[in-house]
């Protein structure tokens, strides 16, 4: 038993993903069956799961290790499925999805990430990746009638492939080096001989693969159109928890296994961070899209957590896990309320359909203003402390140039996330048709979004320490 | 607990203004949404004036401290504190708020509710800005000040409204989040000298940091500082903003936030970094004085009243930082005077062009003329008004303006000359403006039949005319309390730097009440 512990937590989903499956297939047609209640309860068990072997330490078949890092990520996961999971209550029946597969989809992509965020051998991440990335390239395209959404996935999916291709190459050369696909068989490898062509392949390689799942410049093409291409809420997940479980294998991957070669990989890194940083940032300034909008906000934060890595110190690595976690809140109650208000005849996810919401709708309004605050970095929400110990910990190791761009960089999203501010509050109400009721359900999750945005910005004490708990496990 | 008291309480009573405004868009409750918020705001500037009254005079460090743990791991804590120079700006923002509330009472109708919430919000924000001695804790109350200010204009402002938001909270933020990036490395230069990571004002004041860094940091606190002040040629964000705003907004906008930019120079960027102070001064200096002179220039040909008083704010400030940069009991003395007396002017100058406005729904100068005759008492409070704007002696901004000069005069010579001039240009533009509006015929038919003030106005008048008329008479009522921590202030700056500039600088004849 003992040696499948660190698995429960995966497992758990993958059974309600299998039951959810089921009951599909036992579904009459026309009847409407709460899947979304089983993906609750399956999602809930993995939490308290996870939870539950907090300082455990424990480790499955050598390959799979439940340590706080791995925890915390599935902590994020599973709360990002919650929500996920209360809003397409409200959305995927009217808009027309597949109920049974986007269902059991999002619960095989989480079970994915779960494991990736968890595996210790470079073939169990590859494994992971492929599973995560399968589900998610499937959704993406789950609304079959739209041309917009096969564009995105099969974009996506021809991107996906090759980053994995090279993922596979990285994770050849690591083995040519070591003899093995063990993380710290790896690490152990490359510290005795560092600076070998190899070593250098096999770190770009899978340095690649990552960038492009956290979809960093100059790997980031897919994104805009995968994101806006696809339903609303598969958007609102996969920029959340893809990026979670992504940057979980990326910081276990470059900052325990190959931290001996910092000093190659840590200057094209910052490059890219800085890059991926202004990118976002100035190309969102043109979006009318908001979902397209958001695609290059979520580049942008990915420039942000990737300069967690750069900095490399105790504090950056609790950083990337904190920012994942304002981000992960933030963006989902953004993009939630985006698919919330959607409707199968009108997306909603124009600029100017949000104008005058603040007449309409006043809380649904102050609601998303306080998750944009958030994303822009605005004190007292939860993005701002984020923002300002990944900022912290670049500075502490001397990365001013970096830590300069992040911030102005910030300044200039702050600039189209208040787009959609005025559009809200300052912009008379188009006759637009009316916009969907917004459930009691999916009401409490966007309070308990809004309420976590605040707790995490006002006393993240307590989070902060477990973030820095975890990061010690996985050195 | 008194400072926590009452820089939360506006916070509290915006939560309540929400739950008296109940859902949704209610026209019938306005009532009480606006006495609740009055209420509410009356009881902060009550609050203010009780911790003045236990405030201790002869005292120079930090009074009503609260201490306490926040983020440990980063040696942040929850720390407020006031001293002689926070005190007063604390009053004034007590002071300004119900008058801001109050000028809103005709002409804001639009979700009155909402515009109640940002306005306390944004006063306690402001307030949270002057008792914090935590950095961080300073740098989130300063940003936050932002938000509800972006609303205030974006929502109820005028035409260009949502422009003048937008480039308010970006041009502001630019600077400001410069200033972030050298609080945290200041923070760790602190850790590396000392061991222990703090983020406290008063651990800060005893680094000493290479002279890069210092120069550096120097530079990004001041700049997010002159940009609110906003000092010349960092300027071009007021006007737009002072301009689209509500009368209200205008208000706070000028009566307290350009203030955070020149508390901010004295409190942090001088003493933290003082031979970089000592060094740039001189610079800053400079463009102060081109700031009063560009300023009086150009409020001399604004068609527009808000503009014109907008660019006179420019000019005034520039008084304020000059006196600062002249490191002197006298000069700094002056200059947090004149700080108050530019809220209380400025403030009240906003308030009877939101009145004008009201009754015209025009702020040109050329609509007026005249109107000395229609409303006699409207023009009567508008003269003492524009007067204690000009700095005529016996008003408050004289007082000000003469302690900044004598200050400077010992500093900076001749950059003192050309700053005298501004003196008179603020004569030259205020005064043809007052005679413009209110002198000669009636030329325009629609001013004929305006109203005289309301009860409304007289109390918005009454209080802004006693305390500048009193500021004038009874300078040492304000200037005690300030002193000890005026000098205590430059002792940090001056200390450390080699060669004191002034020999006056601790006997100097700092403004008693004998004056």
């Amino acid at each position: 038993m003992s040696s499948f512990a660190a698995t429960i937590p995966i497992l758990i989903v993958v059974l309600s993903a299998v039951v959810a499956l089921l009951a599909e297939a036992i579904r009459r047609p026309g009847e409407r069956m709460y899947l979304a209640g089983l993906g609750l309860i399956g999602l809930v068990g993995a939490l308290i799961a996870s939870c539950v072997l907090w300082d455990t330490d424990a480790v499955s078949f050598g390959v799979v290790r439940a340590d706080n890092f791995s925890l915390f990520i599935n902590i994020v996961l599973c709360l990002i499925g919650i929500l996920t999971m209360v809003f397409a209550n409200d959305v995927v029946e009217r808009e027309g999805l597949p109920a049974g597969e986007y269902y059991a989809l999002t619960l095989f992509g989480i079970s994915g990430m779960m494991l990736m965020a968890a595996a210790t051998d470079l073939l169990v991440i590859f494994l992971a990746l492929e599973v995560l990335s399968l589900s998610v390239y499937v959704l993406t395209g789950l609304r079959r009638s739209s041309a917009a959404g096969a564009e995105a996935a099969f974009k996506y999916f021809l991107l996906g492939s090759f980053s994995s291709a090279f993922f596979l190459y990285g994770i050849a050369f690591a083995f040519t080096i070591a003899g093995s696909t063990r993380l710290d068989v790896v690490g152990t490898a490359i510290a005795s001989a560092p600076n070998t062509t190899l070593a250098l392949l096999a770190v770009g390689l899978l340095a690649i693969g990552f960038c492009f799942k956290v979809s960093a410049v100059p790997f980031h093409m897919w994104t805009p159109d995968a994101y806006e291409g696809a339903p609303t809420i598969v958007t609102a997940f996969m920029s959340t928890a893809v990026k979670a479980a992504a940057f979980g294998a990326f910081v276990r991957v470059f900052l325990s296994a190959l931290e001996p070669m910092q000093g190659q990989w840590m200057p094209v890194l910052g490059v890219i961070a800085g890059a991926t940083m202004i990118l976002g940032a100035v190309v969102g300034v043109l979006q009318n899209n908001v979902k397209r909008m958001l695609a290059y906000s979520s580049i942008g934060h990915a420039g942000y957590l990737l300069l967690g890595i750069v900095a490399a110190n105790s504090a950056g690595k609790g950083a990337v896990l904190f920012y994942l976690l304002a981000y992960a809140v933030a963006n989902m109650g953004a993009l939630g309320i985006v698919a919330l208000l959607g409707t199968a005849a009108h997306a909603h996810d124009q600029l100017r359909d949000f104008a005058g919401l603040w007449k309409s709708r006043p809380g649904l309004a102050g609601l998303m203003t306080v998750f944009l605050l958030s994303l822009g970095g605005f004190p007292p929400t939860a993005g701002f402390i984020a923002k300002w110990y990944i900022f912290s910990a670049a500075v502490q190791e001397g990365h001013y140039w970096l830590a300069i761009i992040g911030v102005l960089s910030s300044v200039v999203s702050v600039f189209f996330y208040l787009r959609i501010v005025v559009m809200m509050y300052m912009t008379e109400e188009p006759a637009a048709p009316a916009r969907p009721a917004i459930s009691g359900p999916a009401m409490v999750a966007l309070a308990f979004a809004v309420i976590a945005t605040f707790y995490l910005g006002m006393l993240p004490n307590r989070v902060l320490e477990y973030a820095m708990q975890s990061i010690q496990t996985i050195f | 607990m008194l400072l926590s008291t009452i820089v939360f309480l506006p916070l509290v009573g915006a939560l309540l203004v929400m739950l008296a405004g109940g859902r949704g868009d209610r026209p019938e409750r306005e009532g009480t949404v606006r006495a609740v918020a009055l209420a509410v705001s009356l009881a902060a500037f009550a609050a203010t004036l009780f911790l003045w009254w236990r405030f201790n005079p002869l005292e120079p460090d930090f009074q009503f401290v609260e201490n306490r743990v926040w983020l440990p791991q980063f040696g942040i804590s929850y720390h407020l504190g006031v001293d002689g120079i926070s005190l007063f700006l604390i009053v004034l923002t007590g002071f300004l708020t119900p008058l801001a509330l109050l000028t809103s009472w005709q002409s804001v109708h639009k979700s009155v509710k909402l515009f109640s919430f940002f306005l306390l919000a944004l006063e306690s924000a402001m307030l949270g800005v002057f008792v914090s001695i935590d950095l961080f804790l300073f740098y989130i109350f300063w940003d936050a000040v932002l938000i509800p200010m972006y609303f205030l204009i974006g929502i109820w402002g005028y035409e260009r409204r949502i422009y003048a938001a937008v480039k308010f909270i970006l041009y502001t933020m630019v600077g400001s989040i410069l200033m972030l990036i050298a609080i945290i490395g200041l923070s760790y230069a602190h850790a590396a000298a000392s061991g222990t990571p703090s983020f406290n004002l008063l651990d800060f004041y005893g680094t000493t940091l290479s002279w890069p860094m210092e120069k550096w940091f120097f530079l990004a606190f001041t700049l997010a500082f002159v940009i609110k002040v906003p000092l010349f040629p960092f300027h071009t964000w007021l006007p737009d903003a002072h301009v689209e705003a509500p009368t209200a907004g205008s208000v706070i906008l000028a009566g307290v936030m350009l203030k955070m930019g020149t508390y901010g120079l004295l409190r942090f960027a001088f003493p933290l970094f003082p031979n970089a102070a000592h060094l740039y001064a001189p610079y800053i200096a400079g463009l102060a004085v081109i700031g009063i002179i560009y300023g009086a220039l150009v409020a001399m040909v604004q068609p527009d009243l808000k503009k014109l008083v907008a660019y006179s704010s420019v000019s005034h400030l520039g008084f304020v930082v000059l006196g600062l940069c002249a490191l002197n009991v006298n000069g700094v003395q002056g200059a947090v005077y004149q700080m108050l007396n530019h809220g209380v002017s400025t403030g009240g100058l906003f308030i009877i062009v939101g009145m004008l406005s009201d009754r015209r729904h025009t702020r040109l100068i050329s609509e007026f003329g005249g109107l000395k005759a229609v409303m006699p008492r409207l023009v009567a409070c508008f003269l003492l008004v524009t007067l204690s704007s000009i700095a005529l002696p016996g008003t408050n901004g004289f007082i000000g303006e003469f302690l900044i000069l004598l200050g400077s005069y010992l500093a900076f010579p001749r950059l003192t000359v050309f700053a005298a001039t501004g003196v008179i240009l603020s004569a030259v533009y205020m005064l043809w403006m007052f005679q413009r509006v209110n002198y000669g015929e009636v030329t325009n038919e629609k001013n004929r039949n305006l109203p005289d003030l309301t009860v409304r106005e007289w109390a918005l008048m009454i209080p802004t005319i006693a305390l500048a008329i009193l500021m004038g008479v009874a300078p040492g009522f304000f200037l005690k309390p300030m002193e000890p921590s005026v000098i205590r202030l430059l002792d940090r700056i001056n200390g450390v730097h080699s060669a004191a500039l002034t020999p006056d600088l601790k006997s100097g004849p700092a403004g008693g009440g004998g004056r």
